[in-house]
């Protein structure tokens, strides 16, 4: 599997004045996501929420498609790391998230380095398949440690960030603020020498050995920065979400995290990531009542937007050379 | 320490006959993968999906029929449904198979979701009819159903390296997994050996579904969760190699057995991810790469 998926051709930066624009809608964006909670209702904010550290989630995923080419099935291992970094430094030590926060983000580092190295040499399928298994190893490992994880009750996260504002409210703004800053990094990313390095190293190999860019050393760090966003997605979904159990980080979560990745097209945008977050968080809540309609209905989607993907550009350049000829 | 080998060759034996299950399961994704790149993450949930159709048409909770007719209709269903999804993945598959790959991801959330729809999340229980006996050979314990397993893997197999060794349509889905360009150029149909190798791929995963089902209870997610060893097994075996997924079926199964014997049957996932890249590291292309990789 040498190729990358279509969309993901157009890596090039925006004119300055485009990139404007989109920071001004942006802003736009956030400043109404800032006053949302004292418009709605106290089930809505807390749902946004999660969709919050969803789009955290899909964010990572989409990091790692777009920087490495690779697709995972297994980022609620790095999920499940933050998670339980926030959760467990709660329970034991009474510690906020701005303590376990940093924690989570240096342990999803070191964990996503710590599977890429011995997964160094893989690619495409052969990747996609041990990432398969890191993610049904995940359950497992969390129900066998359970003196530290609480096993399958999970554990409950109460201990405020800031003390003296409501809970609800805390749930919500710290995640909001830890998506926007995940997607500025990524942004500032793409504008690094590091990022470039990265891309170039993706898309053109030869290149990348010839200015002395080891293979298996951007493998590692893609793998390693997608493993710390991940690990920020867990430790939100804790956070926003109040309890941490392995039911949130079963094989269904992995692929529901790629689902909304490709839901997103891999955008590494707010608007992108949000969209695949919300897609992730409020399907279930409006499919709530018929359980098992949600893996048809996540089904149908993720085919619907790849075939979307595949058709869309297509009609596209039919229309366009139609107009042509008239 | 003789306690060891006591419990051994009976492990060795069980772990044998689930691991030709695997290998049934794992050729299937070997057969797609072959001849058109894609890794069907469908694989198990549609034959389970098959499985949930056998009981259905055998149980009276669809129709009432012989186990026989309701295992023939299951397979054309099934084909049906393969065909079906070819035709829907078809496009991505000359432009980027790690797309189609994921739409196959697409098609397994259907699939399930459909099982759950139509049967719910009950449990059932679905029997094969075989004669039920036991014997002791030479200290292993053997029932009528491994004999089964044995046979019926050993025969699919048979067929298939025979279809695949000397056929004409073998010869084009070998021509094409070589070299798709030139088959093409010679003449011959890439989509329909695409669509002979998904046919195919999900007769053998009903047949794996059918034989693994009475060993536990049919479940939403039972055969989908047995595809994943069949997962590990194509990998060690190297993804693009039929001899390879045979060995490597066995191989998981046998490993497998003993390691929920010996150590613990809790950390069975950690350990398949262990064993997956172990294997990989050492066999980039899986263990049969260079011995026997290219001759299927």
């Amino acid at each position: 599997m040498s190729d990358h998926p279509a969309s993901l051709q157009n890596e090039r930066i925006l004119p300055a004045r485009l990139a404007l624009r989109s920071d001004m809608l942006n802003l736009a964006l956030i400043a109404v996501l800032l006053v949302l909670p004292f418009l709605l209702g106290g089930s809505w904010v807390f749902s946004l929420g999660l969709c919050f550290a969803n789009a955290i989630g899909v964010l990572s995923v989409s990091v790692l498609v777009r920087y490495g080419g690779e697709v995972s099935i297994g980022h609620t291992f790095f999920a499940a790391v933050g998670a339980y970094s926030v959760a467990v430094l709660d329970t034991r030590y009474g510690l906020s998230v701005l303590f376990s926060l940093p924690l989570a983000l240096a342990l999803g580092v070191v964990s996503g380095i710590a599977f890429a190295w011995p997964s160094r040499k893989l690619s495409g399928i052969y990747l996609a398949v041990s990432t398969m298994a890191l993610a049904l190893a995940v359950p497992e490992l969390i129900n066998n440690m359970d003196g530290l994880t609480g096993g399958y009750e999970g554990l409950y996260v109460a201990t405020p960030a800031v003390p003296g504002i409501p809970m609800g409210l805390q749930r919500y703004y710290v995640a909001l603020l830890v998506l926007a800053a995940a997607v500025y990094g990524v942004s500032r990313l793409r504008n690094s020498r590091q990022g470039l390095v990265l891309l170039l190293s993706k898309t053109h190999p030869a290149a990348a050995d010839a200015f002395g860019t080891r293979q298996v050393w951007a493998r590692v760090a893609v793998m390693g920065i997608s493993g710390g966003i991940a690990a920020l997605c867990g430790a939100m979904l804790g956070f926003a979400g109040s309890t941490v159990s392995p039911s949130g980080f079963t094989f269904w979560s992995a692929i529901f995290l790629l689902v909304g990745s490709v839901v997103s097209f891999y955008g590494l945008t707010l608007w992108r990531a949000l969209l695949g977050g919300a897609f992730l968080t409020l399907v279930p809540q409006l499919l709530s009542s018929s359980g098992a309609w949600i893996p048809v209905f996540y089904g149908v989607a993720l085919l619907a937007m790849i075939l979307a993907g595949h058709y869309l550009p297509r009609l596209r350049a039919i229309a366009a050379k139609r107009k042509g000829d008239e | 320490m003789s306690d060891i080998f006591r419990d051994l060759f009976p492990l060795l034996w069980s772990g044998m006959i689930t691991g030709c299950l695997y290998a049934l399961g794992a050729l299937g994704l070997v057969m797609i993968f072959k001849s058109s790149r894609v890794v069907n993450f469908s694989h198990g949930n549609v034959a389970g999906f098959a499985a949930f159709l056998i009981y259905g048409f055998s149980s009276g909770a669809l129709m009432q029929l012989s186990w026989g007719a309701a295992v023939l209709l299951a397979i054309l269903a099934v084909i049906a449904i393969a065909c079906l999804t070819y035709a829907v993945i078809a496009p991505l598959v000359f432009e980027s198979d790690l797309t189609a790959t994921i739409a196959t991801l697409g098609i397994g959330l259907i699939a399930q979701g459909a099982t759950l729809l139509i049967f719910g999340a009950d449990i059932v229980s679905l029997d094969l009819p075989v004669p039920r006996f036991g014997m002791s050979v030479l200290g292993l314990f053997i029932t009528g159903y491994d004999l089964t397993v044995l046979a019926v893997a050993v025969i699919t197999i048979a067929i298939l390296f025979f279809v695949v060794d000397f056929t004409k349509l073998g010869v084009a889905f070998r021509a094409i997994s070589v070299n798709p360009f030139a088959a093409e150029v010679c003449g011959l149909n890439l989509r329909s050996v695409h669509l002979f190798s998904w046919i195919v791929a999900a007769v053998l995963g009903v047949v794996g579904a059918l034989l693994i089902v009475p060993t536990t209870f049919l479940s939403v997610t039972t055969v989908a969760s047995f595809m994943l060893q069949a997962f590990a097994a194509a990998v060690i075996g190297g993804f693009a190699s039929l001899p390879g997924a045979l060995v490597g079926g066995i191989l998981i199964g046998v490993l497998m057995n003993l390691f929920t014997f010996y150590v613990s049957p809790e950390f069975s996932s950690t350990f398949l991810l262990g064993v997956i890249l172990l294997a990989l590291n050492i066999f980039p292309n899986g263990i049969l790469a260079r011995v026997g990789g290219s001759r299927v």
